[in-house]
């Protein structure tokens, strides 16, 4: 089963250097945030859409579309109520709701195209350049290769206690809720004694053998990281200009 | 030769090794002493608990250095002591790998994997490309380079983490049970692997539980409680039925007969082994083989034109017709990923048909509800870890029958039923703590609790020794024989002979053969189709022209004396 | 410590993952019994469930977007398996096992504290982006939090504690006894906890609902969130000092 959204495609983006695909994502997020006016947030979608066509990352849209929608209503609803006061609709709070609700949708695909296009591995090594400290760094790492094996093993547990009649889908709240206890401990009693045997396993491999540590994975950045860079560093301003100039803002409605 | 062994006469010297576990009373290793002459091959093999695992523990340092104990005598690798050593420090030196393949991998990616240990003992990055390519040739992934390894055979993945250890060119290897987790195929690959690194001189220590395995090797070792119980040539060895017995090892079935028929020096090869026989004149005496018909109860369970599509599209099981008797006795075999599982937790509701339907007494299975199912057709995980909970044994057992809403005196009597049935007495115990047989057999007696009249059990020997083994399996027979219809998903071929009435072999998701054991042993395709060769006492029948399931068979057709 | 960090962290993500699917406020937060992880890992494994369930959190979040919301979301966890031990341990030598009505109130009251800081830390983190109210996602946090925690987690414990001490596991055997701290640290920096959560929750709620303002922030933005998110900083500010001093 496919849990990542990772997609192995050899696309230019997914060549980018990691630092340049954060860089990438960070200025998306920034520029999402400078106006609040829906009409201006189009652009800035437009553009995500286009890089998602080129990194093959449609079918992860697809696959989570349900979010999108969901962040979407469920965003106008609460501001549309919430906006200021509890449980009273507001003009005012259906507007600043929509600008919440494209941004969020907005903020949703660049994690999307970041991800489609970045191994975990890359994080990391954006990352430790950054300045995060390596362990840091391999404790990410190895938590994500990590996770496909327990959901296997959670998974597994939950037909076992079925087969021993256990029903999860009844009951109210708190029955349902305590019925994790036989899913929980075998997994994480699992987990424990998996624990020694990869620190075991780790030492065997050389970590801490005491030597000093190389580093292979050097990427170069390329004339696409330059191009990459530029759509970047456009698009942030592009956008504190509109927001220097006052043209994103909504104003506050009381 | 190509790797640093050139020079040293010895690989691995054990003098007097003693160690005994932080606040352990008993030793687990005790006065060890043997040698491996460098470029050999060394098989350890012995009971659950009889040193096996430390002894590779120790060669490593991982004892002391990660499991604290107090370590006596003295270890040499390549004639140099190790005492005083980081784990780290030696993996140029002594590389080990560990049945858990899962717990050895770190990366999302296999370049990244070999890469990992490269980094860390400071190898140069101009050399690494090098390093990996040939570190997975090695291993046959070349190719594979940029994968995920989720996406990889369990046989695939154990093989890039020996790569792993591989490429830090250590001149000896420790493999520990590392094909225990494996089906048919994976373990060939690993071994035809090991094959290939012994042909370039490394030198190799494997534990295993499987003689077949020991039958290559320079030196074998029999342990026993923390000691050495024999060692020497395995032909030697082996042929001690009853040493290795007391071991809690598995004779081959070629030394059983021979020690039957009361001849000396069997040799390990089944051809040969027949030859000496016919040249005795021991031939067998069969005229008529008797046909282990399936037992002719009604049908219990009947499933018609199932078929399973997963989530992803991915077709599972096609056209499946089966009919299943009470009190019958069957293996379901198949290689990883022809549908025995997936067959298997149709069942009992598990997994619910795209196409066809499965009835439990003419009843729908898709209609029932889960604890009158849960009550009809039980079903043992592989793992037994994936199930137990609870924190004594009685409140693991009592689990189900509570589940179905069972008053507290039935509750009660059920869980003394249950845990008689598998002989555990301590009721009071924490499952944590058992040793693995005890916890199988613990999550058999969680399932025996809800009187089911079908049980299923998915590998229910694997891991476990010789000696468990045979405890299961004598479970399962009483169980059987107290009228309980017994469905196993199996890769061991000795088990299915001796035990098994009826062979369901699946292939690509379909049924390829649904019938008697003997016609099923007798066609070798069939057998190689689901990835194992028949037992050694059926092919060594086979040369005489019979087809026997077990080694009391055989002689009992050769007769004694004859 | 890499290893068990890796592991808590890998749990969380993994039992976080299947309840992607029924959030309770879509791509921000979901109904989580995962929520017990951080919890019990915390008296189990201390700073390596602190940094796991950090990670774990936006391990979950590879899995179904990311976004901004995740610093946040990556402090409020970490917070979130930090409190427990932290304040557990400062306060009493006992095992965090609910043996005894004394033991099980602490145990809750702990509990509540951490579900609380995270709970706050959230709401207040997505209000400041302006993502969503505080007094939505502040109190359905705390509410998932709760009962999770109230449900679940002394369950676990029960079972798990003694296992894990037995296997060597918990994390005073990896990083050797704390250092003793003076009484009056111990007690400062409890109570500074207690009170930062509790003023912070309690001014997100009523600055959000608009029925007040802190004076120190007394903006007019249109979605108040500089008015929480500058509001809420000095209160949150006295319970990151708390933990400080533990």
């Amino acid at each position: 089963m496919a849990l990542t959204l990772y997609v192995a495609a050899p696309t230019p983006l997914h060549r980018l250097h990691p630092v340049t695909k954060l860089g990438l994502l960070a200025a998306f997020v920034v520029a999402a945030f400078m106006v609040d006016r829906p009409l201006l947030l189009v652009p800035l979608a437009a553009v995500i859409a286009v890089l998602m066509v080129l990194a093959r990352a449609l079918p992860n849209v697809r696959r989570l579309r349900v979010m999108f929608l969901l962040v979407f209503f469920f965003t106008l609803v609460v501001w549309t109520f919430f906006y200021q006061s509890v449980l009273v609709p507001t003009y005012g709070g259906f507007l600043y709701g929509l600008s919440t609700a494209i941004r969020l949708d907005t903020f949703l695909a660049t994690g999307i195209l970041f991800l489609s296009t970045t191994r975990v591995e890359e994080v990391a090594y954006a990352l430790g350049r950054l300045g995060l400290p390596y362990t840091m760094g391999f404790t990410l790492t190895l938590a994500f290769r990590l996770v496909p094996v327990f959901f296997d093993a959670a998974l597994s547990v939950v037909q076992a206690q079925r087969c021993r009649g256990l029903e999860f889908g009844r009951g109210g709240v708190v029955a349902r809720l305590r019925r994790f206890v036989p899913v929980i401990v075998p997994v994480l009693i699992g987990a424990l004694r998996r624990a020694d045997r990869m620190a075991m396993a780790l030492e065997l491999r050389g970590f801490n053998s005491g030597r000093p540590r190389t580093t292979y994975l050097r990427a170069r950045a390329g004339a696409a990281d330059v191009l990459a860079g530029t759509l970047a560093v456009a698009t942030v301003a592009t956008y504190v200009v509109l927001w220097a100039a006052g043209i994103g803002t909504l104003a506050a409605h009381p | 030769m190509t790797r640093a062994t050139a020079g040293v006469a010895s690989a691995v010297t054990v003098r007097d090794l003693g160690c005994t576990y932080a606040g352990a009373t008993r030793p687990a290793l005790d006065g060890l002493t043997c040698e491996l002459p460098a470029g050999g091959l060394a098989v350890v093999m012995g009971a659950t608990g009889a040193g096996k695992s430390t002894l590779a523990r120790c060669l490593t340092r991982l004892v002391p250095c990660f499991l604290p104990a107090d370590l006596r005598g003295e270890i040499r690798l390549l004639g140099q002591p190790i005492d005083g050593a980081r784990v780290g420090a030696l993996a140029g030196t002594i590389g080990m790998v560990f049945q858990d393949f899962e717990a050895q991998l770190f990366s999302t990616d296999v370049t990244q994997e070999i890469v990992f240990g490269l980094e860390h003992t400071g190898v140069a990055p101009d050399q690494i490309p090098e390093r990996v390519t040939r570190a997975l040739a090695a291993v046959g992934l070349a190719g594979f380079e940029g994968r995920d390894p989720t996406t990889l055979s369990g046989g695939e993945k154990q093989r890039l983490a020996i790569a792993g250890l591989l490429a830090l060119r250590p001149p000896i290897m420790v493999l520990d049970e590392p094909t225990t987790d494996l089906d048919p195929t994976g373990r060939a690959e690993v071994f035809d692997v090991l094959g290939r690194l012994r042909a370039e001189g490394l030198s190799l220590v494997l534990i295993e539980h499987d003689t077949a395995a020991a039958a290559a090797a320079d030196l074998l070792v029999l342990l026993r409680d923390g000691r050495i119980a024999a060692s020497g040539a395995p032909a030697r060895l082996l042929a001690d039925v009853d040493a290795c017995l007391a071991a809690g090892v598995r004779p081959p079935d070629v030394c059983r007969v021979f020690a039957m028929l009361g001849l000396v020096e069997p040799p390990l090869d089944v051809t040969a082994a027949a030859e000496r026989l016919r040249a005795r004149g021991l031939v067998p005496r069969v005229s008529d083989e008797p046909v282990s018909r399936p037992a002719a109860g009604s049908a219990i369970i009947e499933m018609r034109g199932l078929g399973h599509r997963y989530p992803d599209g991915r077709r599972a099981l096609a056209d499946v017709s089966l009919s299943i008797g009470r009190g019958e006795f069957i293996a379901l075999v198949g290689p990883n990923g022809s549908g025995k599982t997936t067959l298997a937790k149709h069942l009992n509701g598990l997994l619910a048909p795209t196409e066809g339907r499965v009835t439990l007494e003419g009843r729908d299975v898709a209609g029932l509800p889960l604890e009158t199912l849960a009550q009809r057709v039980g079903y043992v995980f592989q793992d037994p870890d994936h199930q137990l909970f609870a924190a004594t044994v009685a409140e693991e057992v009592a689990f189900g029958p509570q589940n179905v809403g069972l008053p507290a005196a039935e509750v009660e009597a059920r869980v003394a039923e249950a845990l008689a049935a598998v002989e555990l007495r301590e009721r009071d115990a924490d499952p944590f703590l058992l040793d693995k047989g005890a916890r199988q057999r613990l999550a058999v007696a969680a399932i025996l609790a809800l009187r089911p009249d079908v049980l299923v059990l998915d590998e229910p020997t694997t891991g476990l020794d010789f000696r468990e083994q045979e405890r299961m399996l004598d479970l399962l027979d009483r169980l059987h024989a107290a009228g309980r219809t017994v469905i196993i998903i199996t890769h061991t071929p000795w088990v299915i002979a001796e035990h098994a009435r009826r062979v369901v072999l699946l292939k690509g998701g379909r049924i390829r053969y649904d019938g008697p054991l003997r016609p099923f042993f007798a066609d070798e395709g069939l057998a190689a189709e689901a990835a194992f060769r028949p037992p050694e006492v059926t092919r060594l029948g086979r040369l005489l022209g019979c087809t026997p399931l077990s080694v009391a068979e055989l002689v009992a057709w050769i007769g004694r004396g004859a | 410590m890499v290893v068990l960090t890796a592991i808590c962290a890998a749990l969380y993500a993994a039992i976080l993952i299947p309840f992607k699917v029924v959030p309770l406020i879509p791509g921000i937060t979901e109904f989580r019994p995962a929520n017990a992880i951080p919890v019990v890992c915390s008296f189990l494994f201390g700073p390596a469930a602190a940094w796991g369930s950090a990670l774990g959190n936006l391990i979950g979040d590879f899995f179904g977007g990311l976004g901004p919301g995740d610093l946040f979301g990556f402090l409020a966890n970490l917070l979130y398996g930090l409190v427990p031990y932290a304040v557990w341990e400062a306060v009493t030598d006992a095992p965090p096992v609910p043996e005894g009505p004394l033991a099980s109130l602490g145990l809750l009251l702990v509990m509540g504290v951490a579900a609380m800081l995270c709970a706050t830390v959230v709401g207040w983190g997505l209000h400041l982006l302006g993502f969503h109210p505080f007094t939505v996602l502040g109190t359905v946090v705390l509410m998932n939090n709760l009962v999770v925690a109230v449900v679940l987690a002394p369950f676990l414990l029960a079972v798990l504690y003694p296992r894990v001490r037995r296997a060597r596991l918990l994390y005073r055997d990896l990083l050797g006894p704390r250092r003793p701290l003076p009484r009056w640290r111990a007690a400062l920096g409890a109570t500074l906890v207690l009170v930062g959560t509790c003023t912070a929750f309690a001014a997100g709620e009523l600055i959000a609902g608009g029925r007040w303002v802190a004076p120190w922030a007394a903006y007019e933005t249109a979605s108040r969130r500089l008015e929480v998110g500058l509001g809420l900083l000095p209160l949150l500010g006295l319970a990151i000092v708390g933990l400080a001093l533990l």
